[in-house]
């Protein structure tokens, strides 16, 4: 084991995680770590695979909040474990808990089936590159000779939103923090075909302002903000179509 | 694959109320649920002690000192607690569905929380010493 | 005539590639991968999307690669990259030096370039070293490594391909003559082992080749050599800045969503399953990176992490190994049947290492079918998810 961090001190951190194999109920196992506190997260869950447990199952990839793969619960709260430092959330001699993201199925371990969150940003038609936003003081867009420099949208589809959602907690059909926040991309204006998706008892409305979204997303999308916004714009297109149809 | 854990369900709904890793936005969540089902509750009581009223006055007014007592005038107590705070998320709720304010929707639960304390010491004393 | 089955080791970048190739060419595929698609190498690469102009001096075979698969990605696959071109800055007179090769060398390897005169580079990007001497464009582009090789899988599952995420190869299963006719697999979701047999088996293990290949008697010669890349906070550019000079530590900064990702580094390992992050990289990454873009000293750093490439190289090492990438024939280093090797190669060259690959798999089993990748458009990526398997 290469353990080139003389600079720094070493922690022990025992980490709790939750295991699941086939129909099996889920457990936790301890791994007792040296760790540099520095690292992050999801650097000690690939060395418990690496060097203690072999059947660790879980999920990641770009190691560096774009792919949006990591995500678990680590003591309770949805983070992107890529990014997230382990002296932010553990204690030198203390216990992290690490489990996998709630309110989608468990495929194994720290590993869920996030194909109902890709299947509905799907559905509303969110774009994964962009033309740059415009300029706070409404500057023109820089162009790059003749084309408008494009750019990956924030939402990296990690589910940390809809993990952290109470509404996603007991409602299967809400569609969730993260699409309704894609659905504001085209907007009702430019997609009218969203709105009766968005305009209904598991769209906009069932969120209740608890606003978990807004904290757990690791990259800039601020769902709770943007599903108000699609708020008003769906009371404001039933607001015009009761004028368009009354002639 | 194994039999899917973990899945959102209204199985779940007792979990709203564990607060544990969550933040203040819960809190709001879980104490508009509570006060809603307290209103609800006393709503229905409310109802049931107008009912006294339509068997005649005597009944009634046999009630009406079952109300004087403590226990009961706490209980009053607790349902304008609940008036009081579930109001003032509801404006939190409404303005924030407008967009005004959300990035401060945080500051404005605590302020509202105060509130709340304030109106139940306020009305407790009152209510108490009438 | 039942189609012939190919089975593939490694959803990597090759894997994913090869995949699409074969399930195009109507082949029956399965992918086994013991973790999620490109949680190796591949799902940490920066980003970047070659011109070429980084090989174009040293390394004209990789650098022509680059170029011609960086026109085919921007068409078939736009929906996950960053088109927004690139720079090479020239900051000391070592540079410029080299300038003057890296024009030979583009104009050799048909990148196409621009040069620009220091005031120009800063308008076009403000937050680039002021000191710069010179600035060449070029066609870089900045890619998503999970959702690059998503659309590839996705495209493959359209096309009959199954994939077997979390599914570890445990051994090969061989003839009585020692070739290749299957793998036996244990699904890591439910700890239960079964095999799967096939007419040929690719071995897509990138920098594992070598310990994968090992398990059926042969050996490839793949170096594994990681290096770092930070991740800082704020996106200073919306061009990938390259250093005008050899390849080096530290040679380039890219845009990617809201970061700037620095990198990297090269050097040698045994353990690949684990390559630790050390404080003195992280220092370099800095140091180098900030010669491109000054500000990123006052940015927080997001990330930190290691990733390792599949080198290809007996006897030299390191920066020296050309970047390109090789298919072994079993049968022909070995004399062991039933499985082909592809590793090396760039992130840039995906399709192009999948076409190969598959040309050599046609070839072994007697399949005329022609590579149509370079026109096929991908499929949304999101489609991995919604088909089933």
């Amino acid at each position: 084991m290469d353990m080139s961090h003389h600079q720094k001190d070493l922690w022990t951190v025992t980490f709790r995680v939750f295991r699941q194999k086939g129909n099996a109920a889920g457990h936790y196992d301890t791994f007792k770590l040296e760790v540099n506190p520095d690292e992050y997260v999801i650097d000690a869950v690939e060395r418990i695979w690496a060097y203690h447990d072999r059947t660790l199952a879980f999920a990641h990839a770009c190691h560096h909040s774009t792919c949006g793969a990591c995500g678990m619960r680590v003591n309770g709260v949805e983070k992107l474990t890529c990014i997230t430092p382990i002296h932010t959330v553990a204690k030198n001699g203390g216990i992290t808990q690490v489990d996998p993201l709630r309110n989608f199925p468990v495929v194994s371990d720290l590993v869920v089936d996030m194909g109902s969150l890709y299947q509905r940003m799907e559905q509303v038609g969110h774009r994964p590159v962009l033309p740059l936003p415009e300029e706070p003081a409404g500057l023109p867009v820089r162009k790059n000779n003749g084309n408008e420099y494009v750019r990956l949208s924030d939402c990296i589809e990690c589910g940390l939103c809809i993990s952290a959602c109470p509404v996603a907690l007991s409602t299967p059909g809400y569609i969730g923090p993260a699409v309704l926040a894609g659905a504001l991309q085209h907007g009702i204006k430019a997609a009218p075909a969203l709105l009766a998706l968005v305009d209904s008892e598991d769209g906009v409305w069932r969120c209740h302002s608890a606003f978990e979204c807004t904290k757990a997303c690791p990259s800039y999308v601020e769902p709770g903000t943007k599903i108000m916004q699609l708020r008003k714009q769906v009371v404001g297109e039933r607001f015009a179509n009761l004028f368009r149809s009354n002639r | 694959m194994s039999t899917p854990t973990n899945q959102p369900s209204p199985k779940n709904w007792y979990k709203w109320f564990d607060p544990r890793g969550r933040d203040l936005g819960t809190w709001a969540f879980i104490l508009n649920r509570l006060t809603a089902l307290g209103l609800t509750f006393y709503l229905f009581l409310h109802l049931i002690v107008l009912g006294q009223l339509a068997i005649g006055p005597d009944a009634y007014d046999q009630f009406v000192e079952l109300l004087h007592s403590p226990v009961f005038i706490f209980g009053e107590l607790l349902v304008v607690i609940a008036g009081i705070y579930h109001g003032l998320n509801g404006l939190r709720v409404g303005l924030t569905s407008f967009g005004i304010a959300i990035p401060y929707q945080k500051q404005i639960f605590i302020g509202l929380l105060i509130l709340t304390i304030i109106g139940s010491i306020y009305f407790g004393i009152t209510m108490f010493t009438a | 005539m039942d189609k012939p089955h190919v089975i593939i080791i490694g959803a990597g970048f090759t894997g994913v590639a090869v995949s699409h190739d074969l399930a195009l060419r109507g082949f029956d595929v399965t992918v086994v991968e013991r973790g999620c698609i490109v949680n190796g190498t591949s799902g940490r690469t920066h980003g970047l999307l070659h011109s070429g102009g980084r090989y174009a001096v040293k390394d004209h075979e990789s650098a022509i690669e680059c170029i011609d698969e960086n026109i085919i990605l921007r068409k078939i696959v736009p929906q996950v990259i960053e088109p927004n071109g690139g720079l090479f800055i020239g900051l000391t007179d070592e540079d410029l030096a080299y300038g003057e090769q890296f024009i030979e060398g583009c104009e050799a390897c048909h990148i196409p370039i621009e040069e620009l005169k220091p005031q120009e580079a800063l308008r076009l990007e403000p937050n680039i070293n002021p000191n710069l001497l010179v600035a060449f464009t070029v066609p870089d582009g900045t890619f998503d490594p999970l959702r690059l090789a998503l659309s590839f899988a996705a495209s493959a599952k359209s096309n009959g391909a199954k994939y077997k995420l979390y599914t570890e190869l445990k051994d090969f299963i061989l003839d009585g003559l020692g070739n290749v006719i299957g793998v036996k697999v244990l699904d890591r979701t439910n700890n239960k082992e079964y095999e799967i047999r096939g007419d040929m088996v690719v071995n897509a293990t990138g920098a594992w080749a070598g310990q994968v290949a090992a398990l059926a008697g042969a050996d490839v010669p793949v170096k594994p050599t990681p290096g770092i890349m930070v991740a800082y906070d704020e996106r200073f550019c919306e061009r990938a800045i390259n250093r005008l000079c050899p390849p080096a530590d530290g040679d380039i900064a890219l845009p990617q969503r809201r970061m700037m990702v620095v990198g990297t580094t090269s050097y040698e390992v045994e353990d690949l399953d684990y390559v630790p992050v050390t404080e003195d990289q992280i220092e370099l990454m800095l140091e180098r990176g900030a010669e491109l873009i000054p500000n990123i000293r006052k940015a927080k750093m997001r990330g930190a992490y290691m990733a390792t490439r599949p080198l290809i190289g007996a006897g030299t090492s390191g920066r020296s190994i050309a970047r390109t990438f090789k298919c072994y024939d079993c049968k022909e280093t070995h004399d062991i049947e039933g499985l082909v090797t592809i590793t090396g190669g760039k992130a840039t060259t995906l399709r192009l290492m999948g076409e190969k690959t598959a040309d050599l798999v046609c070839q072994k089993l007697n399949v005329s079918a022609v590579c149509s990748t370079q026109e096929v458009p991908l499929l949304s990526y999101r489609q991995f998810y919604t088909l089933p398997n």
